[in-house]
C-alpha cells in the first residue's frame, strides 16, 4: 500500500518504547488517500524509539519507529544497508548490526572451511547458482575434489536459505491479501522484441494516458528481479519521462544491484503497478498477481523466439473490463 | 590474355626478336633496381633476392617457350617471372603487400606465381620447385599436351636431394622437362669450388643418363640456342636436358649479405661481362637494331617499371579479413 | 561373410578404382604399387586393370615422388601418392608441408593442389620404431592439409572418394592392422562419399563420452559393448577427419554425459587428441563436466620390437575398460 503513496499522516502508535512485539503485531496507523492503514511488525523484536509524532505527515521511506529485531528482516533488506524494509519501509532496523548473519548460522553438522577448493566444473556452476559456499562442502571425490554428488547433498548457506524461506512466506501473504479482491485478467500475443526498459516505459506511457484509472500523480513501475537472495521489486518512477538511454542504463544498473542483493532505498517505494518477466523461466504465461494497493499487474511470457505473451490483471474495484482490455491493447500496440 | 607478352624465336632472327630480348633484359634489370630502391626506402617488407647481372638466362630460355609451357622458379625468381610474361604492376604490388599483388599480399617475393603465363611459382625452399616441375612434365605427358616444364634453379640446389630425385624421375620416365641451372658460382656463401668435387657441373647429367649442356649464361643468344635445342628434344619425346648456364650475380645473396665470401675484384670482373651491353653491341654490329633504337628500348623499360611502381603504390593494401578462408580451396557442392 | 564385408585394403582399392573410372585425371604412384600390387596389397590388381600409364611404380624417392605429385596436381591431374610407411613421409616433408599445404594460401588462391597422399600407420606388426609410428599430429598441425583417419572399411571407402574429389591436399592415414580384416558394417556399393570434416557418433550413451581415432575407435567400441551389459552406457565419437576437426558432437555429448575420455594410439606428448581436450576445455561445455577429462595415449617412447613391449606401448582394451570404469564410478 505504501508503495503507492508519497506521504502519509501518522495517526497513532499502538506500542510504546520497550514493548516486546511479535511479528504481525500492529505498530501504528497511517492515513492514506484511500484508507487508514495498520502497519505491522515485520519480525519479533523490541521497540527502541518512536521518531515521529501522531498527526505528523511523514514521507514514505523515512523512519517513524525504530525496533530491534531478533532475527533478520526478510525480502527487501539487501546488503549491509539496514535501512527501511519491505512494504513497511517506515520501520527501520538498527544500523550497526549486520543483518546477514545476525546470529549463529543454523547448520546441522560442524562447518569445515576448506580454503583450497577443488571441484568439478559442473559442481562449481551448481554451487554458484544455489548460493552454496564450496568451502563448506565436504569433498568425497578423488584427490579431495568436490563432486556433483557432494554439491547436490550440500546444505544451502543458512542465511540465504532463511531469506528464501521468508521471501516465500511474504509472497504467500501477498497472495492471501489479493485473494479477496475482485479482479480480471487479459492476455495477448506480441510479435516484437523489447527489453525491460522499453517495456516499462511503454507501459508507463499507457498508464499515464489513463489518469482516470490511476490513484496517483506519478506512475511507478515495480520490476520483479529474481536473485539467489529472493525477489527484489525496485520501482522505476515515471520511466516514460526519462530518455530511453538513461532508463536503459538505470534498469541495467538496478538489475545488477538486485542480483547482488542490493537495491537503492529510493527505489523501494512508489509502485503503482508491477511487471514480472517470466521469459527467463521459459514460461509462456501466468496470471499476474495484484500487489497490495496496486490497480494493475503485468507478466511477460515466452512463446517462441519471435513471440511473447503479455498478460494483464486489473483490480475491478478501480478498473472495469472494458478499460482493462483497452489498456492491454494500447500496451501491445505500442510495443 | 588479351596480348601474348611472349615472343618465341632466335633473338637475332629479326628486329622484333632482338627488341624483345633486349626489352625483357632491361625490364628485369630495371625492375630489380627499382626493388632495391624501394626496399632501401623501407617500403618493402622482409628481404629481397636480386638477380641483377643474370638477365640473359631467363630471357634466352623463355624465348623458346610458349605461354602454356610451364616454369618453376626460385627465391631469386623475379627475372624468371618477368621473362615468362608476368605483369609488372602485380609483381610490385605483391612486394608492397597490396590486394592486387599476384598473391594478394600473402606470398611475397618468393612465392609469385602466374597461371596465365604458365608460371607455377617461385619457391622459398632451395630445390623445392624441381620435383614439382617434374610432376608438371609428367602431367603434360600423361595428358598429351605437348608442353614442356622448365625448372630454374641455382648451383646450390644441385646438391639437394630433391634435385637428384627429380632428375632421376625425369630421366627414367623420359619427361619433357628442362633442368636449367643458373650457376652463379655461389650458394649463399659457399662457392661451387667448395660445394662440388667435380669441376664441370654438366657432368652430373651423365649420372642420370641425360645430356648435360654448358652455356655462357650471360649470352642471351647462346642461351636461346641451347634452350631451343632442349625444348625440341623434349617436345619430340626424347626426354630431359640439364643446362648449366654460367652467370654471376652482382648483388649479395639477399639484403643482409655483406659479400664477405667473394672479392671486389671478382665482382668487378663479372660486371664487365654484363649481358645487356654485350647483346647491344652484337645487334648493332649485325645491323639488326640501331643505337637509338636500343636507347629507346631502355627508356621503354624504365617507363614500364615506373608506371608499374606508381600504380602499385597507389593500390589498396591487403587486409587480414579472409585469411582463414584462404587456406583451402572451397569444396564445390 | 557377406560379400560386402570387405577388408580395409579391399575397400580402399574399390574406392580408387571407382575414382579411376570416373575421372581420367586420377592416377596412382608409389613404390611397389604396380606389378607388386602394393606392399600391403592395397592396389592389388589395379596395375593389370588400368595399366602402367595410370599405376606408376616409382624408385625409392619419397621427396621426388611427392613433389612430382604436387606438380602433376598443379597441372590438372589428381594424383594419389602412396608412401609405403607413414614414417617415410619424413623424407617428403618439404613437398608435403612447405609446398602442397601452402601453395593455395601463399599464391593467393592462384593454384591449388588436388592430391591425396595415402599411407599406412600404426604399431602391432613387430616392425619396430621406424615402421610403426602414428604421426597424426605432424600433419594435423600444418594449416593447409586435410587429414583423414578412417577406422573401418565402410568409412574408408566413402572418405577416400571424398578426399579424391577435394581440391586440397589430403593426407589419408590407414592403419596397417586394419588392412586385412573387415569392419563391423558392410561396405556400401557404388560411388558414395562421406564428407570430410564431419565427425561420427558411432554409438550413443549417457554415462561417458569417448572420442577416439583410428584403431582406437574399434577398441573403444568393444569396451562400450562390454560395459553396456553392466549398465554403463557410452557415447563413442569417431572424428574421421582430424583436420579440419568437427567438435560439435563432442560438445553436445559432453553436455549430456559430463564425462570425457579421449583415446589415441600415438604418444601422449603433443598428440593430436590434445586438440579435442583443448577445445572442450575452452568451450562453454566445460561447465558440464562432472569429472576431470581423461586421456589414454601411447607411451612417450619409440615403438619397441618385442610383442609384449610393443603392446605395452599403446592403449589396449584393458586400459580403455579400466579408464572408463574409473571415471564413471569415481565421479558421480
Amino acid at each position: 500500500m505504501s508503495m503507492t503513496m508519497e506521504t502519509g499522516e501518522l495517526i497513532n502508535f499502538h506500542v510504546a518504547v520497550g514493548d516486546q512485539v511479535k511479528s504481525g503485531d500492529v505498530l501504528f496507523e497511517v492515513m492514506t488517500d484511500k484508507i487508514d492503514m495498520e502497519v505491522e511488525a515485520p519480525a519479533d523484536g523490541v521497540i527502541e524509539a518512536l521518531v515521529a509524532n501522531p498527526g505528523d505527515v511523514v514521507e514514505i521511506g523515512k523512519p517513524v519507529l525504530i525496533m530491534l529485531t531478533e532475527t533478520e528482516v526478510m525480502a527487501f533488506d539487501f546488503g549491509s544497508d539496514n535501512e527501511p524494509v519491505a512494504a513497511v519501509e517506515v520501520v527501520a532496523v538498527p544500523a550497526p548490526v549486520a543483518p546477514v548473519i545476525a546470529e549463529a548460522p543454523v547448520v546441522a553438522a560442524p562447518v569445515i572451511l576448506n580454503e583450497t577448493v577443488k571441484a568439478v566444473p559442473k559442481a562449481r556452476v551448481e554451487a554458484a547458482n544455489r548460493g552454496i559456499d564450496l568451502r563448506t562442502v565436504r569433498a568425497t571425490g578423488p584427490d579431495r575434489t568436490i563432486t556433483m554428488q557432494d554439491v547436490n547433498g550440500a546444505q544451502l548457506d543458512p542465511a540465504i536459505a532463511k531469506r528464501q524461506a521468508a521471501n516465500k512466506a511474504l509472497i504467500a501473504k501477498g497472495i492471501e491479501m489479493t485473494r479477496g479482491i475482485a479482479q480480471a485478467s487479459f492476455t495477448r500475443s506480441v510479435n516484437a522484441n523489447f527489453d525491460h526498459a522499453q517495456f516499462i516505459a511503454a507501459w508507463a506511457k499507457v498508464l499515464r494516458n489513463r489518469p482516470d484509472l490511476a490513484a496517483h500523480q506519478h506512475v511507478g513501475v515495480a520490476l520483479i528481479i529474481e536473485s539467489k537472495y529472493g525477489s527484489a521489486l525496485p520501482v522505476f518512477r515515471d520511466p516514460d519521462q526519462s530518455s530511453i538511454a538513461d532508463l536503459t542504463a538505470l534498469v541495467a544498473a538496478t538489475t545488477d544491484a538486485a542480483k547482488n542483493g542490493k537495491v537503492p532505498i529510493a527505489m523501494l517505494s512508489g509502485a503503482t503497478t508491477t511487471v514480472f518477466d517470466l521469459t527467463s523461466y521459459s514460461m509462456s504465461s501466468a496470471t499476474p498477481l495484484l500487489f497490495p494497493n496496486q490497480v494493475t499487474s503485468v507478466t511477460i511470457g515466452y512463446e517462441s523466439a519471435t513471440t511473447k505473451i503479455v498478460s494483464l490483471t486489473i483490480d475491478l474495484n478501480f478498473c472495469d473490463f472494458y478499460d482493462g482490455a483497452l489498456l492491454l491493447d494500447a500496451l501491445v500496440a505500442s510495443l | 590474355m588479351s596480348v601474348n607478352p611472349l615472343l618465341m624465336g632466335h633473338p637475332l632472327s629479326s628486329p622484333e626478336h632482338a627488341r624483345h630480348a633486349l626489352l625483357y633484359m632491361w625490364r628485369i634489370r630495371k625492375f630489380e633496381e627499382a626493388v632495391e630502391d624501394l626496399f632501401g626506402r623501407g617500403m618493402m617488407h622482409g628481404t629481397m633476392h636480386l638477380s641483377i647481372g643474370q638477365e640473359a638466362s631467363p630471357t634466352g630460355m623463355c624465348m623458346a617457350l610458349t605461354l602454356q609451357d610451364q616454369i618453376t622458379s626460385t627465391h631469386r625468381g623475379h627475372g624468371h617471372c618477368i621473362a615468362k610474361g608476368a605483369d609488372l604492376t602485380r609483381m610490385i604490388a605483391e612486394l608492397l603487400g597490396k590486394k592486387i599483388g599476384y598473391c594478394g599480399g600473402r606470398g611475397g617475393s618468393m612465392h609469385i606465381a602466374d597461371v596465365e603465363t604458365g608460371n607455377l611459382g617461385a619457391n622459398g625452399v632451395v630445390g623445392g620447385g624441381i620435383p614439382i616441375a617434374a610432376g608438371a612434365a609428367l602431367a603434360s605427358k600423361m595428358m598429351k599436351r605437348g608442353t614442356v616444364a622448365v625448372s630454374f634453379f641455382g648451383d646450390g640446389a644441385m646438391n639437394e636431394g630433391a634435385f637428384h630425385e627429380a632428375a632421376n624421375l625425369a630421366a627414367i620416365w623420359n619427361l619433357p622437362m628442362i633442368l636449367f641451372c643458373e650457376n652463379n658460382k655461389y650458394g649463399m656463401s659457399s662457392s661451387t669450388e667448395k660445394a662440388f668435387a667435380i669441376d664441370n657441373l654438366a657432368d652430373r647429367g651423365k649420372g642420370y643418363g641425360i645430356p648435360g649442356v654448358n652455356v655462357d649464361g650471360n649470352d642471351v643468344v647462346a642461351v636461346y640456342e641451347v634452350a631451343q635445342a632442349a625444348v625440341d628434344r623434349a617436345k619430340a619425346g626424347n626426354g630431359p636436358t640439364l643446362i648449366i648456364a654460367e652467370t654471376y650475380r652482382w648483388k649479395g645473396h639477399s639484403r643482409s649479405d655483406k659479400n664477405l665470401y667473394r672479392t671486389k675484384e671478382e665482382i668487378e670482373e663479372w660486371r664487365t661481362k654484363d649481358p645487356i651491353p654485350k647483346f647491344i653491341a652484337r645487334v648493332i654490329e649485325e645491323g639488326i637494331l640501331t643505337q637509338e633504337q636500343c636507347d629507346a628500348i631502355q627508356n621503354e623499360a624504365i617507363e614500364a617499371i615506373k608506371a608499374a611502381v606508381n600504380e602499385a603504390v597507389k593500390a589498396e593494401s591487403a587486409e587480414p579479413s579472409g585469411l582463414l578462408d584462404a587456406v583451402f580451396k572451397a569444396v564445390s557442392a | 561373410m557377406s560379400d560386402r564385408m570387405l577388408t580395409m585394403a579391399e575397400a580402399v582399392r574399390e574406392a580408387m578404382s571407382i575414382a579411376f573410372d570416373e575421372r581420367p585425371e586420377v592416377f596412382l604412384l608409389g613404390e611397389d604399387v604396380g606389378i607388386y600390387g602394393g606392399a600391403f596389397g592395397v592396389s592389388g590388381d589395379m596395375y593389370h586393370r588400368y595399366g602402367a600409364e595410370r599405376v606408376l611404380d616409382t624408385p625409392i624417392a619419397e621427396l621426388g615422388i611427392v613433389g612430382a605429385a604436387v606438380g602433376a596436381a598443379l597441372s590438372g591431374m589428381r594424383p594419389i601418392v602412396e608412401i609405403q610407411f607413414s614414417d617415410f613421409t619424413a623424407q617428403a616433408m618439404d613437398q608435403i608441408a612447405n609446398q602442397a599445404a601452402k601453395i593455395h594460401f601463399m599464391l593467393g588462391g592462384a593454384l591449388h593442389v588436388p592430391m591425396v597422399l595415402r599411407t599406412p600407420q600404426g604399431s602391432g606388426t613387430g616392425a619396430a620404431a621406424q615402421h610403426s609410428q602414428n604421426l597424426e599430429p605432424w600433419f594435423a598441425s600444418v594449416p593447409g592439409l586435410k587429414v583423414v583417419v578412417p577406422s573401418n572399411p565402410a568409412d574408408a571407402k566413402g572418405l577416400l572418394l571424398a578426399a579424391i574429389d577435394d581440391p586440397n591436399p589430403v593426407i589419408f592415414l590407414e592403419h596397417k592392422l586394419l588392412y586385412k580384416i573387415p569392419g563391423r558394417d558392410p561396405v556400401p556399393e557404388g560411388s558414395t562419399r562421406i564428407p570430410l570434416g564431419v565427425s561420427k557418433v558411432v554409438r550413443e550413451g549417457k554415462d561417458l563420452t569417448i572420442v577416439a581415432t583410428g584403431i582406437m575407435v574399434n577398441k573403444s567400441w568393444e569396451v562400450a559393448e562390454k560395459l553396456a551389459a553392466e549398465g554403463i552406457s557410452i557415447t563413442l565419437i569417431d572424428p574421421r577427419t582430424i583436420s579440419p576437426l568437427d567438435m560439435n558432437p563432442v560438445f553436445e555429448s559432453v553436455e549430456k554425459t559430463g564425462r570425457l575420455l579421449v583415446v589415441q594410439e600415438g604418444p601422449a606428448q603433443a598428440g593430436f587428441i590434445n586438440e579435442v581436450i583443448a577445445q572442450l576445455a575452452g568451450s562453454s561445455s566445460f561447465g558440464s563436466l562432472i569429472a576431470p577429462i581423461k586421456r589414454l595415449a601411447g607411451m612417450n617412447i619409440p615403438i619397441p620390437y618385442a610383442p609384449q613391449l610393443e603392446k605395452a606401448a599403446v592403449p589396449q582394451l584393458d586400459d580403455i575398460e579400466a579408464a572408463a570404469r574409473e571415471i564413471v564410478n569415481n565421479w558421480r
